[in-house]
């Protein structure tokens, strides 16, 4: 397998006393789209920043293409980076903007108007090289910054967040528009962000932070089904947490006593589980088949519909269990469930149930 | 629409009514003598002339009195920016404990009165003064310099007292600037030097453009500063004026100096706004 082409190795970031990242250890290989997720605080931009060269770290080191520039000045890395606000030179016009990078390498005049043309044409902006960047719309605005970014073909492009200043409309269209222009370039991209959405449905690989620290990476896929912690839980899409005591475990298979009466089974999120550790079993709201009468041949709780929203393509139902707990389904807005009533009784089964640690 | 428009002329009322009575009224009378005889006797005679305006331009005592306060005014405008900008760039953008005690220097000179400045520059500069004493002191001179009364005191005088006028507008301008931008810079390839050329200095340019339109008709209307600094050796065009009007009883000439000073002012101003506008945008 090929050598990956960016390494951070035991990154620390401390202000003071206060360490804001780390440490954290990750890598990209070539051509992979990844996304630093997590909440506001998270440390994601500060990553970032450090991997640009703008911010330097505490401690670690940063490697791309083989070479250690943990003391690389930021103009020496050849990144490509799209800040938050773009960033993009209000005093100059939007092919002075793309310019910019190519004219600081000296490249000849002649070249640079062909490639900022190509580039503007990739991004989707012919015609607007003469115009000041406060003429432009935001989705303009970002696409000319995602332009003066990538003219100068850097190794990794980064991207902090380009997509929080726009409408919701246009936000979900540019997340195609970009995931496809990175895939069209085979350009090795990290992406900053604090929204699943934007981060699942763009990325190969997904690096969950939380208060500095790495809480899961994988395929969005793999985050979704088999959240290692909690917070990872919670983090993305909705999640029942029952809190509950192993009552044995074997081998991936954890049996979890979630009262006196209620006992139920789920695969371990890590090994190691031995009777009576505190845990939480996790149910996602659209893994529970609901039945109008129990299921033959399956096991099925008895419930009752406290509360039904219809959200359109959604029916959520809250559910009061008999054992006393409460439980969040979701369900297609289909004819099958639109007949489900508040106050009916129903028959839950669990599927695809998750073990969690749960410090005691 | 109709209401905002008596709203807006009741804000501006006083400030307008303030304006007419007490600056607009009294300086139109006062240039209106521009255009009248002067008379030794009644001070001047309802007789419409050019003669006043005719003999500053023509006499080469006058003319040199107005080339000398545009050379000083634009020494110290430049001088004030140069030394001006690189304090507004640290209290900007700085991240130093010591910000607020250096806003404190530099709000400090508007406390006190420019006479009492000016004293303290006759302190440090006289023959007998603290610079002279210290450059004798360690033998780098024996006669002390000649530093009271010349142009290069002036100079530094005002730089010292206008210097607040230069730099608040440049703060306000580099502080209203995305710190993105030099990051932004940078990352594409741009040292820090070329950075700020590149970027941060247009982007500073209304900041400089107001400093410097302070600093220049300040300057060019000093009075106290140059008497007491530049004595007989730094005449300018507020010195003039005041003599003319307290002591040679001349209004009319007085008058015409004021004038052409206010007219001195009022194109320089036009260049930098003109220049200003003419640019892609202004920062």
């Amino acid at each position: 397998m090929a050598e990956p082409i960016l390494v951070l190795d035991g990154i620390v970031k401390r202000y003071g006393d206060v360490t804001a990242v780390g440490p954290i250890s990750f890598t990209v290989d070539d051509g992979e789209f990844i996304s630093l997720l997590g909440p506001s605080g998270c440390g994601k931009t500060t990553t970032l920043h450090i991997v640009a060269g703008l911010l330097q770290p505490t401690a670690g080191r940063v490697v791309i293409g083989g070479r250690d520039v943990t003391d690389l000045e930021p103009r020496h890395r050849g990144m490509g980076v799209v800040f938050q606000s773009y960033a993009l030179f209000p005093h100059r016009t939007v092919f002075q903007n793309v310019a910019f990078g190519l004219r600081m390498r000296k490249i000849p005049r002649d070249e640079i108007r062909v490639r900022v043309r190509k580039m503007l044409d990739l991004v989707g902006l012919p015609g607007v090289e003469d115009r000041l960047t406060d003429q432009l719309s935001g989705g303009q605005r970002q696409r000319v910054a995602l332009a003066r970014a990538l003219v100068i073909e850097p190794r990794i492009l980064l991207l902090d967040e380009p997509l929080s200043n726009l409408d919701a409309q246009l936000r979900k269209r540019m997340r195609q528009e970009l995931r496809d222009l990175q895939q069209r370039v085979g350009i090795t991209t990290v992406f900053v962000t604090h929204d699943q959405d934007e981060a699942f449905e763009m990325s190969d690989r997904v690096i969950l932070l939380n208060h500095g620290h790495i809480e899961q990476s994988g395929r969005p896929e793999e985050i979704y089904d088999t959240p290692a912690t909690r917070f990872a839980a919670e983090f993305i899409g909705n999640v029942n947490l029952l809190e509950g005591h192993v009552v044995n475990a074997d081998g991936p298979q954890v049996m979890v006593a979630l009262s006196e009466t209620l006992n139920l089974s789920g695969i371990a999120a890590r090994p190691g589980f031995t009777a009576r550790d505190p845990v939480y079993l996790m149910l996602r709201p659209e893994r529970i088949d609901l039945h109008k009468h129990p299921p033959i041949g399956q096991d099925a709780l008895a419930a009752r519909i406290r509360r039904r929203v219809f959200s359109g393509d959604l029916m959520s139902f809250e559910l009061d269990m008999e054992s006393g707990h409460s439980l969040l389904c979701t369900k297609p807005s289909q004819d099958e469930f639109r007949g489900f009533a508040p106050g009916e009784a129903v028959w839950v089964v669990p599927r695809a149930c998750r073990v969690l640690p749960r410090p005691s | 629409m109709q209401s905002s428009r008596k709203l807006l002329a009741a804000f501006l009322a006083p400030a307008a009514l303030l304006y007419t009575v007490f600056l607009l009224t009294p300086v139109s009378f006062f240039l209106a003598f521009g255009v009248m005889r002067y008379d030794a006797i009644d001070l001047f005679q309802p007789v419409l002339t050019l003669a006043n305006f005719g003999r500053i331009v023509l006499d080469p005592f006058y003319r040199s009195i107005i080339l000398l306060t545009l050379k000083i005014a634009a020494l110290t405008t430049v001088f004030a920016l140069l030394v001006g900008y690189p304090v507004a760039y640290v209290l900007a953008r700085g991240q130093s404990a010591w910000r607020g005690v250096l806003m404190f220097l530099v709000v400090a000179p508007l406390m006190t009165g420019e006479i009492v400045r000016t004293y303290g520059w006759i302190v440090m500069l006289g023959s007998e003064g603290l610079v002279n004493r210290f450059l004798i002191a360690l033998h780098i001179i024996h006669t002390p310099l000649q530093l009271l009364n010349t142009q290069t005191a002036v100079v530094v005088a005002l730089v010292h007292i206008l210097l607040p006028f230069m730099i608040f507008p440049l703060i306000s301008a580099l502080a209203s600037q995305d710190a993105d931008l030099v990051k932004a810079a940078d990352t594409l390839g741009a040292g820090r030097l070329r950075a700020f050329i590149e970027v941060t200095l247009p982007l500073s340019r209304t900041g400089i453009m107001i400093g410097s339109l302070l600093v220049f008709t300040l300057s060019a209307g000093a009075v106290v500063t140059p008497a007491l600094l530049g004595g007989k050796a730094v005449q300018m065009l507020g010195q003039t004026i005041y003599d003319l009007v307290l002591h040679t009883l001349n209004w009319p000439l007085a008058s015409a100096c004021a004038s052409i000073l206010l007219v001195l002012q009022l194109c320089f101003v036009t260049i930098q706004i003109r220049a200003n506008r003419r640019a892609p945008r202004p920062g």
